[in-house]
């Protein structure tokens, strides 16, 4: 399996060589103009190469799809996260867009308001599928009434939390932010602290803020506001006790990760892309989910990928199908839980009875996700958050202060 | 041998006396360069043309996806010369630059005048010091993070070793920290570089020079003063400005390193342009910023050769 999978993500050389032969006959004059007799479509993603974790499963997932479409090929490209839409966008630019890319949930407005997408409205009415999806999933396909993309999966954070230092400590998942801060604190000491969070420089380390924001009941546009500022104030203090490390600052979500399995951390906020990776890397540590705590509400971040098919696509309803095909209840049962991700429909069948999962599931149920223009502009709005958290945490700035910057800040790019 | 009397032919273009010799062999000249041309044309002219001519336009997703940017004039840079973030990023750029071009050069001519002492081993020494700069920014930041990692970082370690600190300290998410983080990791990177420039300049000074200062009776600080820095200041100039150069225009040891962050306090200009580009998708502003970056070396790169100019003629 694995050596068809490398074949597959090499095969994009050997095409590009076999196109140049081809060229190269035509221009000797008298071949005749020779037909590929396969099909092919490309697809772009950004979850990882075919032996990584995330990547793997959707390799072979497009391996039954293969097996299935005799004579049909799917070229599979990874771009990693943090060059895929600068990727995305040269190919726009220069006229060599794929088929489908995988785009983040996210990025779908604001892509296919700049026509690198196509409208798929007519499709998705022939389908008849639309209503078996989750609302907040589904609004990240929508601009304008019309339908941008298909969710693929979804996701949702959580709080991963050790059993074994909670039972130590006599101590249950916290309920509510105030819980959080005494509980964190509680399990915190000298070497270890209570809770880990992503808070690097940029859109991911805004989660945690975003979702404490939520919690407050506040609106995610809106960081100069008592929610806003609850928030900030926060995580200043988790980190000033030292219930959070100062170091969140300077963490990726996967650094969050290796802090919780190496025990530096008695909780961590992740997404459910961690539940395989914890059990296959650390298979001794003690740990189970819980809901996040809730103040006002219980909502969670949603993170999800949707399937489109770009303006650039030569085949169009060849793509359509790949991703009819993607979305099939029965198919996404085995796909979904290889690949940690929960569905963005709601008549897949779950057969792993895996109780982190369910976890994830029930928070999944209260996921927010931005909309309208908010949408298009998720990026910057993201990132002047993360600014305010870095800024307060820090001590640069305080908590007043970084929030009426970020509020002027969200304000005139909302304005554009 | 079949090579060497085929190889023979080519060369007679010369004796063709008989021929009209100027232009003909003008065209041949510019079909030559030709190649080297559209390469230069194709890699360095049409990208530098098109970053200047967005910097006039208004550029977004949309855009630059079909084409059909609006002209605006001089709007994005008024609209930039105007706003705080930018002039905190020009100046984080500045002092970033000038505290490792000053570092780098510093420490450059402190192992340069080590390294041209007679030491035993310095030849095996000086290729070891090389590796710091020909090691992958990706690599040497990334071990830079490790070691400066608040939990289990080794500059950490060494410092509560030594009674300096109390507990962890997180450098890279303390803004002035991290600004001093990065310039270091920048210096460590360059000075190296500066080192080998200053070591040719070194060797180039007539030890002739020396022995008669000796005889003068000039101690070594003194030769340092009156011999040494004066005749490497042509080297010295030169590499203070690929320095600047370098530094100026850096971009992934800083990104890797902080991303910018804490709070901006890291945000160079070319970090600025980065976000502005391929988070925001404002690539007008990131062309004004890209601008910038460029002009400031250009204008010192002029200021340099007309100073070469002005001490040729003295």
């Amino acid at each position: 399996m694995t050596d068809s999978r490398y074949l597959r993500a090499h095969r994009g050389g050997s095409a590009a060589v076999a196109l140049a032969a081809m060229v190269a006959l035509a221009s000797c004059g008298g071949a005749e103009s020779s037909q590929e007799s396969a099909e092919t479509i490309t697809l772009w993603q950004y979850y990882g190469d075919p032996s990584s974790p995330t990547g793997g499963p959707l390799y072979d997932f497009i391996d039954r799809y293969e097996q299935e479409n005799d004579g049909v090929e799917v070229e599979v490209r990874f771009i990693p996260a943090a060059d895929f839409d600068r990727t995305l966008l040269q190919a726009a630019a220069g006229g060599d867009l794929p088929d489908i890319a995988l785009i983040n949930a996210f990025d779908t407005a604001a892509m296919a308001e700049a026509g690198v997408l196509q409208d798929l409205s007519d499709r998705v009415t022939e389908w008849g599928e639309a209503d078996a999806y989750l609302d907040t999933g589904w609004a990240t396909t929508q601009v304008d009434g019309k339908t941008y993309g298909i969710p693929h999966v979804a996701d949702a954070y959580a709080i991963y939390y050790n059993t074994a230092m909670f039972a130590e400590a006599g101590l249950q998942p916290p309920q509510t932010w105030d819980d959080m801060e005494t509980v964190a604190a509680q399990l915190s000491d000298g070497s270890r602290a209570g809770l880990a969070v992503s808070g690097i420089e940029g859109v991911e380390g805004s989660t945690g803020l975003v979702i404490r924001m939520l919690a407050a009941g506040g609106e995610v546009d809106q960081p100069d506001s008592d929610a806003g500022r609850e928030a900030l104030e926060q995580f200043t203090t988790l980190t000033a006790s030292g219930a959070l490390s100062e170091g969140f600052l300077t963490w990726t979500e996967d650094d969050v990760k290796n802090q919780f399995a190496q025990s530096q951390a008695a909780m961590m906020i992740n997404s459910a892309t961690y539940v395989s990776i914890l059990r296959e890397e650390s298979p001794d540590l003690q740990w189970d989910v819980a809901l996040l705590p809730a103040d006002e509400e219980r909502l969670t971040y949603l993170s999800a990928e949707n399937l489109t098919i770009t303006t650039g696509s030569d085949d169009p309803d060849q793509a359509w199908d790949l991703i009819e095909f993607m979305q099939q209840p029965d198919q996404l049962a085995e796909y979904l839980p290889a690949r940690n991700k929960l569905p963005a429909r709601d008549d897949v069948p779950d057969t792993t009875d895996d109780p982190a999962r369910a976890v994830f599931a029930d928070q999944l149920a209260k996921a927010w996700a931005p909309q309208d223009t908010l949408a298009t502009k998720s990026g910057e709005v993201f990132t002047f958050l993360q600014q305010a958290l870095q800024a307060a945490v820090s001590g640069a700035a305080t908590v007043d202060a970084a929030a009426s910057q970020a509020q002027s800040d969200v304000d005139e790019a909302l304005a554009q | 041998m079949t090579t060497v009397t085929s190889a023979r032919p080519a060369r007679p273009v010369h004796r063709a006396s008989s021929r009209p010799r100027g232009r003909r062999r003008g065209l041949h000249n510019y079909l030559f360069l030709a190649p080297a041309v559209v390469f230069v044309a194709g890699t360095v002219l049409y990208p530098l043309g098109f970053n200047l001519v967005q910097g006039f336009q208004s550029v977004g997703l949309a855009e630059i996806v079909n084409g059909g940017a609006r002209f605006v004039g001089l709007d994005n840079y008024r609209d930039q010369f105007t706003r705080g973030e930018f002039w905190h990023s020009f100046g984080i750029s500045l002092l970033y630059t000038a505290v490792a071009v000053a570092l780098s050069v510093g420490g450059g001519l402190g192992l340069a005048l080590l390294f041209n002492l007679p030491l035993r081993g310095r030849d095996q020494l000086r290729a070891l010091m090389l590796l710091a700069w020909l090691l992958p920014t990706v690599v040497s930041a990334n071990v830079w993070r490790w070691l400066l990692d608040g939990s289990h970082g080794l500059v950490n370690a060494a410092l509560s070793a030594v009674g300096l600190i109390d507990g962890d300290v997180f450098w890279l998410a303390r803004p002035d920290a991290a600004l001093v983080a990065v310039t270091v990791a920048t210096a460590w990177t360059l000075a190296p570089f500066a080192m080998i420039l200053l070591l040719a300049g070194l060797q180039g000074i007539p030890g002739t020079l020396y022995e008669a200062a000796r005889i003068d009776g000039a101690r070594p600080v003194q030769q340092l003063r009156w011999i040494t820095l004066p005749l490497l200041r042509p080297v010295t100039l030169a590499t203070l400005l690929l320095c600047f150069i370098y530094t100026f225009k850096t971009f992934d040891t800083v990104f890797l390193m902080t991303g910018g962050g804490p709070g901006g306090a890291t945000q160079t200009l070319p970090i600025y342009a980065y976000e502005q580009a391929f988070t925001f998708f404002d690539f007008d502003v990131a062309a004004v910023a890209t601008t910038v970056l460029l002009a400031v070396p250009v204008m010192l790169s002029l200021a340099y050769f007309r100073s070469l100019r002005g001490e040729d003629r003295r």
